[in-house]
């Protein structure tokens, strides 16, 4: 009988197995921090970004079991941070992102949340994820080659997930693909997952339409395309002067079985909407972008959860909520950045030249 | 001389003809590494003695590496389970055949499967399937079974084919063989799924130098197609030392002493054939009217007599020669139309022979006419009946036997073999297609390339072309053996009763596996499509016969007429047209999947497996076993009398040697009709690979005495087209 993903049959080698996922993300949070957080002050990916401030307003849904975080009309205050995963340039055909974080501080909060375009990923497990960052050998925005050629659902999640040149940030839909716990007062142990999308719906820009198969690789700016650099947080910066941006954050819930068959917090499969219906779960408003600098220094984190709520048990790397048990031990990083920022200061804007297609900071 | 006793002679001279070699020979005796060892000029002998043991200690050595082989398969069988109990990951991917403008052709129904070898060498099956009809396969296995630390560093998969077809008792069983494997690392395999992506198997693919359908062997480079079996490369080798070594004594003796060799000395180096053998016992009997008209119609050349509309009780027989093929002006090779009546004896007897084209070096004109009866004298008659022999020999060897049999066969094994597998079309069927892609390339080198562009008028070109535009003669669909014209015809009432066999075979295989073919008729279809789609198009179909010079129009129309009636092409069947080009072979089916009630798509599938195997085997038995009778001697008959430099041309007695082969052709003919004749192996009765189907070596036998009284040994006929 198990709540989560089956360990081992074996003990010894169950044991193995968390030793190893244990190792891994050690390790892993280790080389990130000492070759690329410390010494460069990059995140691991999502650097080129805006941040911005406003308020979220739990919404009443009956259909969410009561709980102790989401309590309707309760109000926190809000820090977002919009961004392109991989490319200093937001022209590219890249995976979009926001994070939401329930406080107006850089670093702490009672709920963070990390949420990508696209309802599903391009890794599903430790092991995946693993692979996926060794082989994505990038040359002038053409990476992840072998990748996708290897692995037919990182094609699929690369099909839905990368966005081309949108019109917004404000346009775009975002998924947490991940499974999280769940628990109301009734006690009942879930499973949930989060979007957020725009509070009036519009026609999702920059999807893929009929993709071709061999370019999919190919994240460059199009052709003779007329945005620039940063045009996307720009058009954020002045969308919110202007309007604001107003989102819905949104929970798919699932009641956890005895036996549950894994499949469940497989981040590639989805989960039947007519059984789990996405359910309204807060509004979004921002109301205020940030300068430059607290929009690098503006961090989130998957242990900044409320109690029952956070991430599920991973057993083994090949675990699909070992991705999150990842996240959840790559602080190390994520403190050695912030570090690094304090003492080195601060790292320089995203120039508007024509250096397209980078990934380098300083150019 | 009486009827009897010259019967008597002619079967004793038949029995004594037939040559076995009961000599294994010794240890210093020459030997040869194999089939492809073969040459026209010199093949490739080992007689040295210590090439001798050298080769001994190779074979030793081969033979220690197959013994740890079994022994290796022994220690680490391949056990059938699959381990591992979930299926939470999988590896997928495509088998395609190659092509060069994508989309590639799927391979369906090919098996596949996923292996682990532990550290200590054992096997461990992951994962086992099919690719489905887009060749797609999804082998879904359990993902901590295959990255378990018990696994070496790689996993492997494995594209199995069908490599033998064998009969245990009644039940037949389908022998796989590994045809392709690729290894990847098991560190790859993160769950979900894992891609090979598309896999371009050279697997029975079609040539891209030539449009007639031939298979492309991979001898060079990529997986080889198939290869002979170890029984029928031993029987060549051990047929074919002795008379190689003839050949090649030979071919020394006339590069370094000229002089020293004649034609009758290197006839009389080869074994007696059964022209020679009469002389012996009825000096003039093989050059008489009567054996000649018996050969023509029991004989190799087994020719189709077409009734004269003009003439009552007259039969035409007719023989193409150079036609507008490239050719050199070395050899004659007229048209030759010889006119028949029967005797009492219902043989047909020659009457008048008529030669359209050039018989000396002086008239060139094509279209120049002679005709020749009895009444011109012994020496001209004999002359047109040797004329009319040469140009029947090769158009029979080039016509009928290797366009007939091996390419005709050849283009229904290349779509068996591409496509029959879950089917049970496979158990019946490629039997009997195998090995005839394999001795066709060995053709295409030896003879088509090398002796006949030598040794005959027509160039390796003309003879390509030929043998396209006789392709397009040849459809399973109306064809119907050939009609006896008398109790004589023992060819055509020996094929009319192994007809019979065949359907009896067949039909019985069809009503006890009717059901699973059905459930796999997708096989079908694809069958279908493959010979449609690489057939040849009809003859005349791709000419404009309106811009050709009358004769040669004429001669096209002639050739178009006789071929109808001699391979039973019937044009007015409806025939699919692709490209701009109306295909040869009939279509079998036009559906993927059918139920019990289409019973024209089961009728016709049921006549094109007996067509092909027919001419698999019969077809091609017939004019392969009697090659040596009919060119065994040089002087009575060959592929090509030389103009000479008088005006008599070829018209000359036997004796003069200025037109006949030169030595060196003479015993490179003798050599193959030995050859060809004479290495024979996998018989339908001895049935000596386990591979003929018991109810067709049943039925076979329960007509031996019928059989017997044409003159037909069953025990002699083969079960597939391999020489």
């Amino acid at each position: 009988m198990d709540l989560y993903y089956p360990a081992h049959k074996n003990k010894l080698i169950a044991l193995f197995d968390l030793c190893v996922l244990w190792l891994y993300s050690r390790f892993f949070a280790l080389l990130i921090a000492l070759f690329l957080s410390f010494p460069k002050r990059n995140r691991m990916s999502h650097d080129n970004g805006i941040a911005g401030t406003g308020k979220a307003r739990i919404l009443k849904n009956p259909l969410i079991p009561e709980n102790d975080f989401f309590v309707p009309g309760r109000e926190f205050p809000l820090r977002v941070r919009q961004a392109t995963a991989t490319f200093l340039d937001d022209a590219v055909n890249d995976i979009r992102a926001i994070s939401i974080k329930f406080s107006d501080h850089h670093f702490d909060s009672p709920f963070d949340m990390e949420l990508n375009t696209g309802e599903t990923s391009l890794f599903w497990n430790a092991a995946s994820f693993m692979q996926f960052a060794k082989l994505r050998e990038e040359a002038h925005a053409v990476c992840y080659v072998e990748n996708i050629r290897n692995y037919p659902e990182g094609a699929s999640g690369a099909i839905v997930s990368l966005r081309r040149a949108p019109d917004s940030f404000a346009h775009l839909k975002y998924y947490s693909q991940v499974v999280y716990l769940f628990k109301g007062k009734d006690g009942v142990q879930r499973f949930a997952k989060y979007r957020v999308v725009p509070f009036v719906d519009v026609q999702e820009p920059g999807l893929q339409v009929d993709p071709c198969e061999y370019e999919l690789s190919n994240q460059r700016v199009a052709p003779h395309e007329s945005k620039g650099r940063n045009y996307l947080k720009y058009e954020f910066e002045e969308r919110v002067k202007r309007e604001g941006v107003k989102y819905k954050l949104q929970i798919q819930l699932i009641t956890a079985e005895k036996n549950q068959n894994p499949e469940v917090f497989n981040n590639m499969v989805l989960w039947d909407e007519k059984t789990s219906p996405w359910l309204d779960l807060a509004e979004l408003e921002i109301s205020n972008t940030l300068d430059w600098s607290e929009s690098i220094i503006t961090t989130f984190s998957v242990n900044n959860m409320p109690k029952d709520m956070g991430i599920i048990p991973a057993k083994s790397i090949y675990d699909y909520n070992s991705l999150n048990y990842f996240r959840a031990h790559s602080e190390i990083a994520r403190k050695a950045r912030l570090l690094s920022l304090k003492i080195f200061g601060m790292v320089k804007p995203i120039p508007d030249n024509d250096n397209r297609n980078s990934e380098v900071w300083g150019a | 001389m009486n009827e009897q006793s010259k019967d008597e002679i002619i079967q004793q001279c038949k029995k004594e003809t037939k040559i076995y070699y009961i000599d294994g020979g010794r240890f210093f005796s020459p030997k040869m590494r194999g089939i492809n060892s073969l040459e026209v000029g010199k093949s490739k002998i080992i007689s040295s003695p210590l090439n001798i043991l050298i080769e001994w200690v190779y074979f030793q050595y081969t033979r220690i590496r197959s013994l740890f082989k079994r022994l290796n398969n022994w220690l680490f069988p391949r056990r059938p389970e699959i381990v591992g109990s979930i299926k939470d990951a999988y590896l997928t991917g495509s088998l395609v055949f190659p092509s060069r403008y994508p989309p590639a052709k799927p391979i369906a129904n090919m098996p596949v499967a996923l292996w682990a070898r532990t550290k200590l060498f054992g096997w461990r099956k992951l994962a086992e399937g099919y690719t489905n009809e887009s060749g797609v396969f999804k082998l879904e296995f359990d993902l901590r079974e295959a990255v378990s630390w018990k696994n070496q560093r790689k996993l492997i998969f494995e594209v199995h084919e069908i490599s033998r077809i064998q009969f245990n008792e009644k039940q037949p069983y389908r022998q796989f063989s590994v045809f392709h494997s690729q290894k990847f690392p098991k560190s790859d395999l993160t769950g979900m799924g894992y891609t090979l992506r598309e896999i371009s198997l050279g697997y029975w693919n079609y040539r891209t130098d030539t449009t007639i359908p031939r298979a492309k062997l991979n001898d060079d480079d990529g997986d080889p197609i198939q290869s002979y079996s170890q029984g029928r490369e031993d029987a060549m080798i051990e047929q074919i030392i002795p008379i190689e070594l003839t050949k090649l004594k030979h071919l020394e003796q006339i590069e370094l002493d000229p002089d020293s060799i004649s034609i009758q000395s290197i006839q009389a180096d080869y074994p007696i054939n059964l022209t020679q053998c009469l002389e012996k016992h009825l000096p003039g009997y093989s050059r008489s009217d009567e054996w000649f008209g018996d050969r023509m119609m029991n004989g190799m050349n087994c020719g189709t007599f077409v009734k004269d509309p003009n003439e009552e009780g007259v039969f035409i027989m007719k023989y193409f020669g150079i036609c507008d093929y490239d050719h050199n002006d070395i050899y004659a090779l007229p048209d030759v139309i010889i006119r028949y009546r029967l005797n009492e004896k219902g043989i047909p007897i020659p009457f008048k022979i008529t030669t359209i084209g050039a018989l000396n070096s002086l008239n060139r004109d094509p279209w120049q006419t002679r005709d020749f009866t009895p009444a011109d004298g012994d020496m001209l008659w004999m002359a047109a009946k040797r004329i009319a022999r040469m140009t029947g020999s090769l158009y029979v060897e080039v016509d009928q036997h290797f366009t007939g049999t091996h390419i005709n066969v050849e283009q229904y094994a290349i779509a068996a073999y591409r496509n029959f597998r879950r089917s049970p079309l496979a158990i019946l069927m490629l039997p009997h297609m195998q090995e005839v892609a394999l001795i066709n390339g060995g053709a295409d080198k030896l003879i088509i390339e090398g002796f006949l562009p030598e040794a005959t008028a027509i160039k390796a070109s003309g003879l390509l072309k030929r043998t396209k535009d006789v392709l397009g003669m040849l459809d399973w669909k109306g064809w119907k053996p050939m009609e006896p014209i008398s109790d004589a015809h023992h060819y055509a009432r020996g094929e009319k009763l192994f007809m019979s066999v065949i359907d009896e075979f067949v039909d019985k295989f069809f009503t006890e596996n009717i059901d699973e073919i059905i459930i796999h008729w997708d096989e079908v279809y694809r069958f279908s499509c493959d010979l449609i789609e690489h057939s040849v198009p009809v003859f005349l179909s791709d000419k404009s016969l309106d811009t050709m010079p009358e004769n040669l129009r004429n001669q096209y129309k002639e050739r178009y007429e006789y071929y109808k009636a001699q391979f039973g092409f019937d044009d007015s069947v409806k025939r699919d047209s692709l490209n701009g080009e109306l295909k040869t072979v009939s279509r079998i089916t036009t559906k993927q999947a059918i139920t019990a009630k289409d019973t024209e798509d089961i009728e016709n599938l049921k006549n094109a497996c007996k067509y092909a195997i027919m001419q698999a085997t019969y077809m091609h038995t017939w004019i392969n076993e009697n090659q040596y009778d009919e060119l065994g001697e040089v002087l009575y008959s060959n592929g090509g009398l030389r103009f000479g430099d008088k005006e008599s041309g070829v018209l000359v007695p036997e004796n003069d040697l200025t037109v006949a082969p030169t030595p060196e052709i003479a015993t490179k003919q003798l050599w193959f009709a030995n050859f060809l004749s004479r290495t024979e192996y996998g018989f339908i009765v001895s049935n000596e690979d386990k591979d003929v189907h018991p109810d067709f070596r049943n039925a076979l036998l329960s007509k031996k005495e019928e059989f017997l009284a044409l003159d037909i040994d069953v025990n002699a006929i083969e079960s597939r087209t391999n020489i």
